[in-house]
C-alpha cells in the first residue's frame, strides 16, 4: 500500500503571508522544540524534505526564504511569482496499545505555494463574462484608480468590429489599473494572471477588459471577441490552475491580512470579505467517506481560517482578532460546517517579531508591542483598540462607510527580528503549533 | 363609559436620558445551574446536621473543660502536696501543651497545603474554560511556587519556564506545565499505587487471620495515600490523610460508581479465574484492585491540574501491572 498523503492547501490572497506561513511551518516541523501544542511532537521519529512527486513543478525554496528570514540581516522573502511544491515526510511512531507493535508509520505533506493574486481568479470560474464586466465597471465607478481606464472604456464602442491594438491598449490601461488598485490595498483585482502573467504575457488569452455590453453585437465585434476570450482564460489558465493544485487537497488553510485591511478602512474590509467569500466558493469542503477514498473523490476535511500577524497586538487582543476573521468568513465556514467539514478559527504570527511591552501614553498604561520596523528603527506600537463584537468593524463596512466612527486603527509593518536560536527550536512564531495540530495532527 | 376629568388615561411620555444601553449585555438573573446534579453533590458530600454539630461542640466543650480542670486540680493538689512535684507537673504540662501547639500548628499547615493544591486546580480548569491566558499563567507561577523547594523537578521547571512565554493559549499553557511538571510525577504516584495494591494483595492472600489483614490493608492504603498527597506537593499529615481518605471515598462514591463496576470487571474476571484455583488468592486481586481504584482517586484528588493531556490511569492497567510481579504474569504478557 502507498504511504498516506496530505495534501494541505494554503489559501491567501497576496501579502497574506503564505510564503512565510510555509516556510516557518516547515523550519518549526524540522526542528519541533518550539512546538509544544503539537501532540504528536514527542512520537515523531524523523521528518525530510523529500524531493516533491510533481516533476514539472519547480520546488519550493524553502532555504532561500528561511535564510531571509533569519539571517543576520532579516528581511522578508520576496514576493511569489510562480507557482512551487514541497513534499515533508514524517516517519512517525504510532500511538496506543497498537503503536509499539506495529512500528513506524511514514506521512507525507504536500504543500503548494502559488502568487496570491492567481487565487482571485477561482471567483472567475462560475461567472460570464458579461456578469463579471458589470461586476468590475461598478465597482470600479467609485475609484480614482480607475479614471484613465474608464476614459478609455467610455471611449469604445463593443459593437464595432475587433481592432487589435485597440484591444491592447485597453489590455494595458486595465492593467494599469489592476496594479494601482493592488497598491492601494483592494483585493478584487481580477483576472490575477494581468498581474502575474508569467509566460503568458501579450498572449491574446491575456488581452482583454471589461466593456458595457452593446445593444446590438454583430459577428466578430469588440464585445463578443472579448467575451471569447475571458472564456479561453477560464478554460485555458484558470481551470488547469484550479485542477492541478487545488481540487485535491485535503485540509485547508485559508489566511487573511484582516488587520492590514482595517488599517485600510472600512471599505477594503468589505472589498476583502466579499473577495474571499467568492474565492472559498470554489472549493468543496465536507467528509470524505470511505466510498469516496475508493473513488478518489476528495473534500477538504478540515479547514482553518487564521488571522495571520497576530504579533502586531498585545495577546488580550487576539480574541477580539479572531472573532472578526470568524465574522468575516462567515459565509465560508457556515456552508464548510454545513458540509461536514471540520473548521476552527484563530490569530496566528507565522513569524513572530515582536514582543510584548507594556508603555504609557498620558498616564495610562498601554498594552503594545514592540519590534524593528524595515528602516531600522525599533518602536513600539499601540494599534487601538479592537472592539469585542465583530459587528463594530463589518457594519460600517457593509454599508459602505469611508471611515471608522470613534475608532481609530494603525498598523506598522514590522520586519523580522534578529533572534537567537538554539538547537533544535524552530525560528518564533504564535500558535503555529496549534494551527499545525488542527491541520495534521489527528493524522501523525 | 364617559371618562372623568381625574380618571383619564396616562398621556404620552417621551424623556431624555444620558447614557446608551445595550440590551444584549443584559444580565438576567438565575442562570441555569443543574439543580438535580448539585443535590446529588450535596447529599454525597453532607455534613453534618445543625444539631449534631451542635451537639459535638457541647461535648467537645463539657470534655476539654473537664480535662483542663482535672489538670489544674491535678497540678494545684501536687503543688499543696510538694512544691517540687508541682513544678515538675507544671513544666510536664505546659511541654505538652507546646507540643500539642505544635501537632496542630503542622496539620493546619497540611490542610492549608491540600487546600492550595485544590484551588490550583480549581484556577486551572475556570483557566482552561475562559480561556483566559491571565488565570493560566497565575496558575503556573503558583505550581512552580509549589515544586520551587524540590531540586529534582529543577530541570522541568527550567523547561517550562523556557516555552511559557510562547504560548498564548490558556489550554495550550496548561498542557504544557501538565506534560513538563506533572506527567514525571504521575509516573511516580504511579508506582506508588501500584506498590500498595501488591501489599495489600499478599497480605490479605497470605495472613491468615481476620482483622489483622484489615489493618494492614487499611495502613497501608492511608500510607499510600499520604505519599501521593506528597509527591503531588501535598503534605498531608496524619489527620490529613484521613480526611483525604474520607473524600476519596465521597469521591468514589458520588463520581465513581458506575465506573467501579465498568473498571472492575477485567480485574473481577481475572479474580475469578484466580478464585477458582485458590480462595486466598482471589481475595487477594480484589482487595488489590480496591486498593488500586483508591490510589487512582486519591491521585485525582491530590493532582494540582486536571487530566488533559494525559489519560486518568485505569484501574485494570494498574492492577494487572502491579499484580505481573506477584502471580508472574510478567512473561506471559
Amino acid at each position: 500500500m502507498p504511504d498516506p498523503v496530505i495534501r494541505l492547501g494554503v489559501t491567501g490572497l497576496s501579502r497574506a503571508g503564505k510564503t512565510v506561513f510555509i516556510t516557518n511551518l516547515v523550519a518549526n516541523l524540522l526542528e519541533r522544540g518550539r512546538m509544544p501544542q503539537l501532540s504528536a511532537r514527542d512520537r515523531i521519529e524523523a521528518v525530510y524534505l523529500q524531493p516533491q512527486p510533481d516533476l514539472t513543478l519547480p520546488r519550493f525554496a524553502y532555504e532561500d526564504h528561511l535564510a531571509a528570514m533569519t539571517g543576520d540581516a532579516p528581511h522578508w522573502p520576496q514576493s511569489t511569482r510562480a507557482v512551487s511544491e514541497l513534499r515533508l515526510s514524517f516517519r512517525v511512531r504510532g500511538a496506543g496499545f497498537f503503536g509499539g507493535l506495529v512500528g513506524p508509520r511514514v506521512l507525507h505533506v504536500d504543500i503548494v505555494d502559488y502568487p496570491g493574486e492567481w487565487l482571485l481568479d477561482l471567483a472567475l470560474l462560475d461567472k460570464s463574462y458579461e456578469d463579471w464586466a458589470e461586476g468590475v465597471l461598478a465597482r470600479m465607478a467609485g475609484r480614482a484608480e480607475a479614471r484613465d481606464f474608464m476614459a478609455l472604456a467610455r471611449a469604445e464602442d463593443g459593437a464595432l468590429a475587433l481592432d487589435e491594438p485597440r484591444a491592447m491598449a485597453l489590455a494595458a490601461a486595465f492593467t494599469a489599473y489592476l496594479t494601482a488598485a493592488r497598491a492601494a490595498g483592494w483585493s478584487d483585482c481580477t483576472p490575477g494572471r494581468f498581474l502575474l502573467p508569467g509566460d503568458l504575457a501579450g498572449s491574446p488569452v491575456l488581452t482583454f477588459a471589461p466593456l458595457p455590453k452593446p445593444a446590438h453585437r454583430p459577428r466578430g465585434c469588440l464585445w463578443s471577441e472579448m467575451e471569447r476570450r475571458f472564456d479561453a482564460y477560464k478554460a485555458r489558465v484558470v481551470r488547469p490552475f484550479f485542477r492541478d493544485h487545488f481540487a485535491r487537497i485535503d485540509r485547508q488553510v485559508v489566511l487573511v491580512d484582516v488587520l492590514g485591511a482595517i488599517h485600510q478602512g472600512p471599505r477594503a474590509v468589505e472589498d476583502l470579505r466579499r473577495t474571499m467569500a467568492e474565492v472559498l466558493a470554489a472549493f468543496r469542503p465536507g467528509r470524505n467517506g470511505w466510498l469516496d477514498r475508493l473513488l478518489g473523490g476528495h473534500r477538504v476535511e478540515r479547514i482553518l481560517f487564521a488571522a495571520t500577524k497576530a504579533d502586531h497586538l498585545h495577546h488580550h487582543q487576539h480574541p477580539a482578532l479572531t472573532a472578526i476573521t470568524e465574522a468575516l468568513l462567515r459565509d465560508a465556514r457556515s456552508r464548510a460546517d454545513f458540509a461536514g467539514a471540520q473548521t476552527a478559527a484563530l490569530s496566528l504570527a507565522s513569524l513572530r517579531c515582536t514582543v510584548e511591552e507594556d508603555i504609557t501614553r498620558g498616564g495610562e498604561k498601554l498594552e503594545a508591542v514592540r519590534g524593528r520596523l524595515a528602516d531600522g528603527r525599533q518602536v513600539a506600537l499601540y494599534a487601538g483598540e479592537l472592539p469585542g463584537d465583530p459587528a463594530r468593524i463589518l457594519a460600517p463596512a457593509r454599508e459602505g462607510a469611508e471611515r471608522w466612527l470613534n475608532a481609530d486603527f494603525s498598523m506598522m509593518g514590522f520586519a523580522p527580528a534578529r533572534a537567537a536560536r538554539k538547537p533544535g527550536e524552530g525560528p518564533p512564531h504564535i500558535r503555529l503549533d496549534r494551527a499545525a495540530e488542527f491541520l495534521i495532527g489527528d493524522r501523525l | 363609559m364617559p371618562i372623568e376629568p381625574d380618571d383619564k388615561l396616562k398621556a404620552p411620555a417621551l424623556i431624555e436620558v444620558e447614557g446608551e444601553v445595550d440590551p444584549g449585555a443584559e444580565q438576567f438573573e438565575d442562570p441555569p445551574t443543574g439543580r438535580a446534579m448539585d443535590g446529588v453533590r450535596r447529599l454525597a458530600s453532607a455534613r453534618a446536621s445543625g444539631f449534631a454539630r451542635f451537639a459535638g461542640w457541647v461535648f467537645g466543650s463539657l470534655f476539654s473543660l473537664i480535662l483542663t480542670v482535672a489538670a489544674w486540680n491535678f497540678v494545684t493538689g501536687l503543688f499543696a502536696a510538694n512544691a517540687w512535684l508541682g513544678g515538675l507537673a507544671s513544666v510536664l504540662l505546659g511541654l505538652a501543651a507546646v507540643i500539642v501547639l505544635v501537632l496542630v500548628a503542622g496539620e493546619a499547615r497540611a490542610f492549608a497545603r491540600l487546600a492550595r493544591l485544590d484551588s490550583i486546580r480549581a484556577q486551572a480548569i475556570h483557566a482552561a474554560d475562559a480561556a483566559d491566558l491571565k488565570a493560566a499563567r497565575a496558575v503556573l507561577h503558583r505550581l512552580e511556587g509549589l515544586y520551587a523547594g524540590r531540586p529534582a523537578m529543577k530541570w522541568a521547571r527550567a523547561r517550562l519556564a523556557e516555552r511559557q512565554d510562547e504560548v498564548f493559549d490558556a489550554d495550550g499553557l496548561l498542557r504544557l506545565a501538565e506534560v513538563e511538571l506533572i506527567l514525571p510525577l504521575d509516573a511516580m504516584a504511579r508506582a506508588e499505587v501500584e506498590a500498595a495494591a501488591r501489599q495489600v494483595a499478599t497480605v490479605t492472600a497470605l495472613i491468615p487471620l481476620a482483622l489483622a489483614d484489615v489493618a494492614t490493608a487499611l495502613v497501608a492504603n492511608l500510607r499510600m495515600i499520604r505519599r501521593v498527597a506528597e509527591i503531588y506537593g501535598g503534605r498531608a499529615g496524619s489527620l490529613g490523610s484521613w480526611r483525604l481518605l474520607r473524600r476519596v471515598f465521597v469521591s468514589l462514591v458520588a463520581t465513581g460508581a458506575v465506573a467501579l463496576t465498568d473498571d472492575m470487571m477485567g480485574s473481577f474476571a481475572g479474580g475469578g479465574i484466580l478464585s477458582r484455583l485458590s480462595r486466598r488468592f482471589g481475595e487477594g486481586v480484589v482487595n488489590g484492585a480496591l486498593t488500586a481504584r483508591i490510589g487512582v482517586a486519591a491521585m485525582e484528588i491530590c493532582r494540582p491540574l486536571p487530566f488533559v493531556a494525559a489519560e486518568r490511569p485505569g484501574v485494570s492497567a494498574t492492577v494487572s501491572r502491579a499484580m505481573a510481579g506477584l502471580f508472574g504474569q510478567r512473561d506471559g504478557g
